[in-house]
């Protein structure tokens, strides 16, 4: 059984957003998924694939995606994961607390000694 | 929570699908990557070693993937317990000795709830049973305590009470129903039409009797009993509308019952009140006092029990008032009253399974012991692998838990066999409780009891599965090191076995003492003086038709024709008839009388006592034996003066000192008397354990009865003279039933089987606990001597003599078993005061039981150590250093 080191917790936490995110504009299966990250990111963001999959399932476990077999753009068999209600409502709130906490380090980081 | 059930449910169902989608989704990604980078340029080869880098392994990522979707867990389980049966198989006297154990416990366990869940449990098989009532009057003032009621106060009742939705009569009666070949004699239930609608019982076919069939001149009608159109009519289809002859009339038949319990009586079938020719009668109709119908009611929705009783106490008073003449005075405290249903028809059983309940409850707690000890010892031998498979990284939960999944299996897979064990023996148990309650006929093994089953199979895994990891030894080292496993570390589990041994031995007394109770009192009722001897008596009954012998004269007729056609039969000794006989069920009628001489002025005062009508040679025939002045004789004629023969308890308690003989008594307020021509020994004419009360016995000749018992006393086998009985009765009359051929040791036996198969299941169980604590005992010790093989060849080189290390490891053996002894004493005396309604002329503590069995249970336990403790005798001082 492998145990995640505790650090990833915060990486995991974002790259469930940033997936919600991704599947909010349109539903994609699993490498398209990762290939939009890296695109939208300008090429910042790599997802780690091996954490690509995990993710999914998870999400997937918690109700906030559902996945389904469907025709990748080549033709080939994929299985395209798209978004629930409640992954939606997940990704507002996620979104929104992301935007405040992002807000808070600007704050921090631009302080200048009075 | 519900939605990752369903994702683990579908992963489970689906795991191989599960496996291959994820496959799947990871090829596809690879390719699109490798595609992808060949786009870039790189060439095939690199562009796919590539993309395998920056995925990572696959199967650490699937790996990952199965336990998001729960399927890890499961593998694991799988993995344990596929892991556990590999143990067990590898140790399989373990798991014979356990899976044994834990079969007994369970199966037990399981066989005793399904009479519980069967008896007390489920809801009454009658619609809306919980809210039926049995009614009785009764006076405490007078020993009066189920009085039936009389037709008048049946209409009285149905009329004025307040708290019943109505109320139904019922009473039960024999008679004889003719068809072929031969007459056959049926128990009939006398019932008020609205019978079946107030108890909420459908017909299996046809219908039940419509309001007003049972008025007078109705056309009789019959409802058959399920268990009688199946055992006579060959459960016949068409039945519904087939007439037979009964009582001189047509009775047509309307309708048959499903399966119901055997209550208020086994009846076979059932017509309505008007077809009866006793209830029918004048002089039932229109008389108070002819008290003979019992009578049920349904409680209205909402009412309470205590409202019911007010209510029926309220309309008893009031009739009392209204009708002094046919009601006991004030002092007799009248009264009428309800009784649950649900109590009438369970209360007999409740004592006995009670004890048998906490019997099976304490045999599956020695199980766990025993169960518990024995993997202790086997994880004692364990303890390298343990240390081994930590050192390795096991956690010590997941090492805790795969004990738990071994213990789990087992007393799953003990269960199973327990729940075979049960089915295999319910048959033995379902006719056992068929003596104390109607409703053993509901018993059976279904789904409460077999998830009751399944819920003690895991907790019994459970606790005997915690127990033995009480104790964790942390010094892994020490275990791991050669001779580890005979290292003092595991003093924790040494102590923990002595402490298992102190439950088995307390537990297995505790079964012992309630064995030797049940045995005493089994005992002492074989002991009684039954006043009469049982040896080669054939007993039958013989009910004469009613209709037919309607007077006096004819049925004298027919039972002196028959004594006297007897008793020329080769094989018979004496013949009699009487109207019942000692410990048959239903006894002679009670009644009142008045002394010559010596008048009462309240007619509730007049002395009461037991009249039955017995032929000249029935005192010879079963040996009672006459104590003063003569029996009855030939000479006591229809045209002789009335003469009566009384028992020894009724001289002593009306004349004391006085001789009776030649006193008179009267039935009638002295329209004829009855003289008291002799006095005859007590016999137990109601049960083995109740002392008669004052009996008169009449002569058959003055008084012959209706329906009768016919006895005959034979030189050799008394069954084999049922043929010439049969024959000698349908030889005088053709449509004359006989039946229920029974020899007076087979009713004296029937008497004797409750306390006895009681005494005999107590008996099993306390042999059981006392072959597994003893085996307990013995493997304690064994492992014991086996662990300070070295220190005692230490000891013996040194010159410590033998006998001396034996009496040491015996005095260490016995120190839980005598702790065991004092704790089950405590509970011993529980038990027992629970089982004192079992009991007969036994006391709960009765001491000599509790010496004999603290006896026993110490000889077993000190023979069970000795015998290991022996080797030691046999140890040569070297050989044990060096194997150390």
């Amino acid at each position: 059984m492998t145990v995640l080191p505790a650090r990833t917790d915060l990486l995991q936490g974002t790259l469930d957003v940033l997936i919600l995110k991704t599947l909010a504009l349109s539903p994609m299966h699993g490498w398209g998924i990762s290939q939009r990250i890296q695109q939208l990111s300008r090429e910042v963001l790599q997802v780690n694939q091996g954490s690509l999959y995990p993710a999914l399932y998870r999400l997937e476990a918690k109700g906030w995606i559902r996945s389904e077999w469907g025709n990748s753009e080549n033709n080939r068999r994929a299985r395209f994961y798209e978004l629930t209600r409640s992954g939606r409502r997940q990704l507002a709130e996620e979104t929104e607390s992301w935007e405040r906490f992002a807000a808070a380090v600007g704050h921090v980081l631009q302080a200048s000694a009075p | 929570m519900i939605r990752r059930l369903a994702v683990l449910g579908r992963s489970l169902l689906r795991r191989n699908a599960v496996e291959r989608e994820m496959d799947e989704e990871m090829r596809f990604h690879l390719e699109m990557e490798i595609r992808k980078l060949e786009e870039r340029g790189l060439d095939p080869d690199t562009a796919r070693t590539k993309a395998l880098r920056d995925f990572g392994g696959v199967d650490k990522h699937k790996e990952e993937g199965r336990e998001i979707r729960g399927l890890a867990r499961f593998e694991a389980v799988s993995q344990d317990v596929r892991y556990a049966l590999r143990g067990l198989r590898r140790n399989p006297g373990y798991a014979a000795a356990a899976l044994a154990t834990l079969a007994l416990g369970i199966g037990a366990n399981v066989a005793v709830f399904s009479v519980v869940h069967g008896v007390f449990l489920q809801s009454l098989p009658y619609g809306g049973g919980e809210r039926l009532v049995h009614l009785r009057q009764v006076a405490p003032g007078i020993g009066i305590d189920n009085a039936p009621f009389s037709p008048k106060e049946v209409s009285d009742y149905a009329a004025q009470t307040r708290t019943l939705t109505g109320v139904a009569e019922y009473h039960s009666m024999w008679f004889i129903l003719l068809r072929d070949p031969e007459p056959e004699r049926v128990q009939t239930g006398v019932v008020s039409a609205n019978f079946f609608d107030l108890v909420g019982v459908k017909p299996l076919l046809g219908r039940t009797f419509l309001p007003g069939e049972d008025a007078p001149g109705s056309e009789p009608a019959l409802v058959l009993s399920y268990d009688y159109w199946q055992r006579s009519h060959g459960g016949d289809p068409k039945i519904v509308g087939r007439t037979f002859k009964m009582n001189d009339r047509m009775h047509v038949v309307i309708g048959v019952l499903p399966p119901m319990p055997a209550y208020p009586d086994e009846n076979d079938i059932y017509m309505p009140t008007s077809a009866c020719p006793f209830r029918g009668s004048a002089a039932m109709s229109n008389d108070r006092t002819m008290r003979m119908v019992s009578l049920f009611g349904r409680m209205k929705p909402g009412v309470t029990l205590d409202a019911v009783q007010t209510d029926l106490a309220t309309i008893a008073g009031r009739l009392a008032r209204q009708y002094p003449e046919a009601y006991p005075p004030k002092e007799a405290r009248f009264t009428a009253q309800a009784v649950p249903l649900r109590r009438e028809l369970t209360e007999h059983a409740r004592p006995t399974f009670l004890v048998l309940l906490a019997t099976v409850g304490l045999v599956l707690l020695l199980a766990c012991a025993n169960v518990a000890n024995l993997t202790l010892a086997r994880q004692l031998r364990r303890q390298r692998e343990m240390a081994l498979r930590t050192a390795l990284g096991a956690g010590r939960g997941r090492l805790a838990r795969q004990m738990l999944t071994e213990s789990v299996v087992l007393s799953l897979s003990g269960g199973l066999l327990g729940v075979l064990l049960a089915k295999g023996t319910l048959g033995l148990l379902v006719s056992f409780a068929a003596r104390f309650t109607p409703r053993a006929s509901e018993i059976r093994i279904d789904t409460p009891v077999l998830l009751f089953a399944l819920g003690i199979s895991i907790a019994t895994g459970i606790v005997f599965g915690l127990i033995p990891s009480f104790p964790q030894r942390r010094n892994l080292v020490g275990a791991l090191q050669e001779g580890g496993e005979r290292s003092g570390a595991g003093v924790g589990r040494h102590r923990l076995r002595s402490a298992l041994i102190v439950v088995q031995v307390a537990i297995s007394f505790m079964l012992l003492i309630g064995a030797g109770l049940m045995l005493r009192s089994l005992w002492k009722l074989q002991q009684i003086n039954l006043g009469f001897k049982t040896e080669r008596v054939l007993t039958t009954r013989l009910d004469l038709n009613f209709s037919k012998y309607r007077d006096l004269e004819s049925r004298r007729a027919f039972q002196i024709r028959l004594l006297e056609r007897l008793a020329g039969q080769p094989g018979v000794v004496s013949a009699a008839i009487a109207g019942t006989f000692p410990l048959n069920d239903g006894g002679p009628q009670s009644g009142q009388f008045e002394i010559e001489g010596s008048p009462v002025s309240n007619a509730d005062m007049r002395p009461q006592a037991d009249f039955q009508n017995v032929s000249t040679d029935y005192f010879q025939t079963i040996r009672i034996p006459l104590l003063r002045g003569r029996g009855l004789a030939p000479s006591d004629r229809a045209d002789t003066p009335y003469v009566c023969v009384i028992n020894q308890t009724m001289a002593l308690h009306l004349w004391s000192s006085q001789d009776p003989i030649g006193r008179r008594i009267t039935v009638d307020r002295g329209e004829h008397w009855i003289q008291i021509v002799g006095v005859v020994g007590d016999v137990r004419q109601y049960g083995l354990d109740r002392r008669p009360p004052d009996q008169i016995y009449l002569a058959q000749a003055q008084f012959p009865p209706l329906s009768s018992t016919l006895l005959v006393r034979s030189a050799a086998d008394p069954l084999s003279l049922s043929r010439v009985v049969r024959d000698a009765v349908h030889g005088i009359d053709s449509e004359q039933a006989v039946d229920r051929f029974r020899t007076l040791e087979q009713v004296h036996a029937n008497a004797l089987a409750s306390p006895r198969l009681t005494f005999i299941l107590l008996g099993i169980f306390a042999l059981l606990a006392l072959l597994v604590t003893s085996a307990g005992i013995a493997g304690v010790v064994a492992f014991t001597v086996g662990e300070r093989t070295s220190e005692f060849g230490i000891r013996l080189a040194l010159g410590a003599n033998p006998r001396e290390v034996v009496a040491l490891v015996l005095r260490q053996a016995m120190t839980p078993v005598v702790i065991g002894l004092a704790l089950g004493f405590a509970g011993a005396h529980l038990l027992a005061s629970a089982m004192s309604r079992l009991l007969f002329e036994v006391n709960a503590t009765d001491p000599p039981t509790f010496l004999a069995m603290s006896a026993v249970l110490a000889a077993v336990a000190a023979a069970a150590s000795f015998l290991p403790a022996r080797r030691i005798t046999g140890l040569d001082p070297m050989i044990a250093l060096r194997s150390a």
